[in-house]
């Protein structure tokens, strides 16, 4: 264990600690491919909110190669893989009550995301 | 998790709450919380990933009731207790020992 | 006789918070002059002024601006600010058409070198509940009432890409240098609750 030093710590918070991954990581989506959030319900940590899960979207970006937290969050290591910014209409998502125009980006690592039929 | 805190499209959780010039902090006990979570962060005992989730099993009434740095403070005290390197009944045992001391 | 008490007895949360502070110092895990540290850049060195440098230098320099758009991680990084929560950055430009609100529905993930730490409304339930729900509502109790043919596009910071919104330049500012500028970039208009300024309000100082 490593104990943080005030001589080190302006350079630390300077340096900070990304999450990205020097991985050769195969995508399995590129920009403009339809996905469909997959239908999961971990019991453990998960960045897929509820609300987004069997939703359909599109990729929008591909940010590269990253951590996955429901890998990482249980000692499981980083399990590094593709993260997207994926956009969901907003009717999709919520239903006709929403607005037609709006839209949700949600960054969703591959692992979320299945094709869309 | 399909935890409460997994807040997005949730009803009934009231108005915005806008201070006009907050501070960064609203009290001591807040500022201590903040640099204890961060410092523990930095040694390597756990991953950002992990404090997350030691978050997220905050119980829920606890959750929803609770200001952001108690959340942080149960989130941290959960990490030490679970990596073994303070236990809740040491904690515990100082807590008595300080409000002894103090009355 | 009694104690007298000169001042309140710690509350329940001080008094352990005070005893895990005291605990972790004494094991050694944590420097005192360590979390010191911590507290002032937070507290004092780190805040919103940084990212309304960004933006004020984006409006006054399109080459910037474009390299901006292109890689903000490194185009910030040009201004100096870097850094924790903010590794990994992303900034979406307001326009005529399109509106950007950031929000973390699942925790409170705030692009921490260029605005600090977030507000309190911003880690609370109402906002994270509300944001992706209904940005047209949330934008009305901030004042902000947007036309329907304007896109609103909310991004919710659920891995660890950091969202800075470029909001609008304020008509009636050609000619105002990039300090003058700054000046009109609130915290607001930065997640994107809010326009920027326009010149000469009053409520500039609203953070």
């Amino acid at each position: 264990m490593r104990i943080l030093l005030a001589k080190d710590t302006p350079a630390l918070l300077r340096k900070g600690s990304t999450a990205r991954v020097a991985a050769e990581v195969p995508a399995k989506f590129a920009p403009g491919d339809r996905v469909i959030v997959r239908n999961f319900h971990p019991h453990g940590h998960t960045r897929a909110p509820r609300y987004i899960r069997c939703k359909p979207g599109i990729i929008d970006r591909d940010h590269g190669v990253f951590a996955f937290p429901d890998a990482h969050a249980h000692g499981k290591g980083p399990c590094p893989q593709h993260v997207y910014s994926v956009r969901f209409a907003a009717r999709d998502v919520w239903g006709d009550d929403a607005s037609p125009r709006d839209a949700i980006y949600i960054d969703l690592w591959d692992d979320y995301l299945d094709p869309a039929g | 998790m399909n935890g409460v805190h997994d807040f997005g499209g949730m009803d009934g959780l009231g108005p915005i709450d806008y201070e006009t010039n907050e501070p960064v902090f609203h009290a001591e006990w807040e500022r201590r919380v903040f640099a204890l979570t961060l410092a523990m962060g930095c040694t390597g005992a756990w991953n950002l990933d992990m404090s997350r989730h030691a978050r997220e099993r905050t119980p829920p009434a606890e959750y929803l009731a609770a200001s952001y740095y108690e959340i942080w403070l149960s989130g941290l005290e959960r990490l030490l207790d679970e990596t073994g390197l303070l236990s809740r009944a040491e904690l515990d045992a100082r807590v008595a020992a300080l409000r002894a001391a103090a009355d | 006789m009694g104690k007298h008490r000169h001042t309140e007895p710690p509350s329940d949360l001080v008094l352990r918070v005070k005893a895990l502070e005291s605990l972790l110092v004494e094991k050694g895990l944590v420097e005192s002059a360590a979390l010191d540290v911590l507290i002032d850049t937070y507290e004092n060195k780190v805040g919103p002024r940084n990212g309304a440098k960004v933006v004020a230098r984006a409006w006054s320099d399109d080459a910037y601006k474009a390299r901006l758009l292109t890689d903000a991680g490194a185009a910030i990084a040009e201004l100096g600010f870097t850094g924790r929560q903010g590794e990994d950055m992303l900034v979406v430009e307001n326009t005529p058409k399109v509106h950007n609100l950031t929000v973390c529905t699942l925790c409170s993930c705030y692009p921490w070198p260029v605005l600090g730490l977030p507000p309190v409304w911003y880690k609370s339930a109402p906002y994270r509940a509300r944001a992706v729900r209904d940005p047209r509502g949330v934008l009305r109790e901030f004042g902000l009432e947007l036309p329907d043919d304007v896109e609103i596009r909310v991004w919710d910071s659920t891995a660890e890409l950091r969202y800075l919104v470029l909001p609008e330049r304020p008509a009636g500012t050609e000619g105002l240098g990039e300090d003058d500028l700054a000046k009109l970039v609130t915290r607001d208009s930065m997640i994107g609750v809010a326009k920027a300024s326009a010149p000469g309000r009053p409520e500039e100082a609203r953070p």
